[in-house]
């Protein structure tokens, strides 16, 4: 297997790319990033890691805007994701004053997409190490969800949510128990599934999540940490009161 | 001598020659070598109440070694933070990779790679042994065979409890990321304890200190027990250090443990360059 791990543009007598594959383990060890996408109101919540204290916590930015109307999440490697979102704004800008009109979603994730193929199959260079999260609404008003991964291969999310990075397969097996019609109702709705599912991994609450919102003709917003402590006591008095309900229950 | 390609070699005779020359760089050579053998010799030095006792060998019925940070972390955690535990002695060697222990009598300090011996206050009978730095493979067998010299051999199990990266994990099937970690467990024959863990499989191995003390516990009827946990990350993680849990339940009938740790307790114990690397987000 060793012989055939070297080099990114040999392939493996199975079949195997093993580059792009050991770069899809370096997307498991950025935190976890999960996307939402409601009716109004498309969701990114990220597990903010903890950074050192003589840092600014700004500094390290999981979310990122690519346009007024579109943006990203990512896990993985830092530095990749830095030139992979420059190069996802260029393009948005560029598309506004060719074809006078923003981009649409699977635009530019078919972009950022293409790019990190490029680099699948060039020799001397190797894979992006990022999985990105993009979401944002097209002109017409519908809601998008995208994902991309270090293969170059994307993929629309019909099911409303999908998460990356370090515990993503809890979380996804998390949202496909608790996504529900109901569940992304209303815009608080879908925020506070967000958080749950965050909730499932991240080890100390409230002060380590990260939130950011787009809604329709609205640009990225990015929720304040004290919002996002009220949501967290509020799931909470929830599962509370589920928990009661429960034990009533057994005891009728 | 001429070559066929024309240059001109010096051969050396192979005629026997009594040279007063040649003793003098033998005795060089051998200098050099010496030299080299006294500066990777390791050294294990005990506390003066320990030292006296060895006239006879350490009474020890239980000895725990950990190889690797990790594995020395979760001891740390879960078993020296009771505070009934007296630091009795250290191992001091050099290697190009250990070079911070030419202080031979000096203890230590902590947070250096180094290789450091506990006892339990109220049953001295069992020995904790920490392994952080590098011990060369020339000095494995000098290692083993000096610290086994201190101990009575009658009633003696082991339990070794190591670290090794995942990527060093052969298996045909791909490792799912839930799996890691995972532990994998290695008997001595003379062992009659239930592994708790599934064996090692083939074609992976043990090597290093692990492997030593394996070997010797082998070739001297050693009940002997290894713990390898296989891990992906490269620093002391916390996730790492809770996957060496079942290894507790064999240690819990000898001494008190913590019961119950808290997240944040395990936290401390995990180094800060967690934080300080933007490398992945």
């Amino acid at each position: 297997m060793s012989e055939y791990d070297r080099a990114i543009t040999v392939f493996s007598p199975d079949g195997h790319l093993f580059q792009v594959e050991y770069a899809q383990e370096a997307v498991k060890k950025g935190s976890t990033a999960v996307g939402i996408r409601g009716k109004d109101i498309v969701v990114l919540g990220v597990e903010k890691k903890s950074v050192a204290k003589l840092q600014e916590e700004r500094t390290v930015r999981k979310i990122c805007a690519l346009d007024d109307h579109v943006c990203m999440a990512f896990a993985g490697l830092t530095a990749d994701a830095r030139i992979v979102i420059n190069r996802a704004r260029v393009e948005c800008q560029s598309h506004r004053l060719t074809v006078e009109d923003p981009v649409t979603v699977e635009y530019i994730t078919r972009h950022i997409a293409t790019l990190k193929q490029r680099y699948t199959q060039s020799n001397g260079r190797r894979p992006f190490g990022i999985s990105a999260l993009i979401v944002g609404f097209d002109y017409d008003g519908t809601p998008r969800l995208y994902q991309t991964d270090p293969s170059g291969t994307y993929h629309y999310i019909a099911l409303h949510a999908n998460a990356i990075g370090r515990s993503a397969k809890t979380v996804r097996e998390f949202l496909e128990k608790n996504y529900t019609e109901e569940s992304i109702a209303t815009d608080n709705e879908a925020i506070k599934l967000a958080i749950k599912a965050l909730l499932e991994v991240v080890q100390s609450g409230g002060k380590n999540i990260e939130l950011a919102v787009i809604r329709r003709n609205q640009s990225l917003k990015l929720l304040e940490s004290k919002e996002i402590e009220t949501l967290v006591t509020e799931i909470e008095k929830e599962k509370e009161e589920e928990a009661e309900k429960k034990k009533q229950k057994k005891s009728t | 001598m001429a070559t066929f390609f024309g240059e001109v070699l010096s051969v050396y005779s192979r005629a026997v020659e009594e040279d007063d020359e040649d003793l003098d760089d033998e005795n060089e050579d051998e200098q050099i070598h010496r030299a080299i053998e006294e500066k990777r010799e390791v050294h294990i030095a005990w506390c003066p109440e320990v030292a006296q006792s060895l006239e006879g060998k350490l009474q020890c019925s239980e000895l725990i070694i950990a190889v690797g940070t990790n594995a020395a972390g979760f001891l740390s955690a879960y078993v020296l933070n009771t505070e009934s535990w007296d630091a009795v002695g250290h191992a001091s060697l050099w290697n190009e990779r250990s070079r911070g222990s030419s202080r031979q009598s000096i203890a230590p300090l902590p947070g250096e790679p180094a290789c450091l011996f506990y006892r339990h206050r109220d049953n001295p009978a069992v020995l904790v042994c920490q392994s952080t730095c590098y011990i060369a493979e020339d000095q494995l067998f000098q290692w083993t065979e000096k610290v086994f010299g201190c101990l009575q051999k009658r009633g003696l199990s082991v339990m070794v409890l190591s670290d090794s990266p995942v990527a060093e994990y052969k298996t045909p099937d791909y490792l799912y990321g839930s799996a890691v970690p995972f532990l994998r467990s290695l008997k001595s024959s003379a062992s009659k304890s239930q592994a708790l863990c599934p064996a090692l499989e083939q074609p992976n191995i043990l090597t290093g200190l692990p492997a030593a003390v394996l070997s010797h516990c082998q070739v001297h009827q050693i009940p002997a027990v290894l713990y390898q946990c296989y891990t992906d990350v490269i620093s002391p993680d916390s996730i790492t250090m809770e996957t060496y849990k079942p290894a507790l339940l064999c240690l819990s009938k000898l001494v008190k443990l913590e019961p119950c740790l808290s997240a944040d307790v395990l936290r401390k114990f995990a180094i800060i360059t967690e934080a300080q690397s933007n490398l992945y987000t």
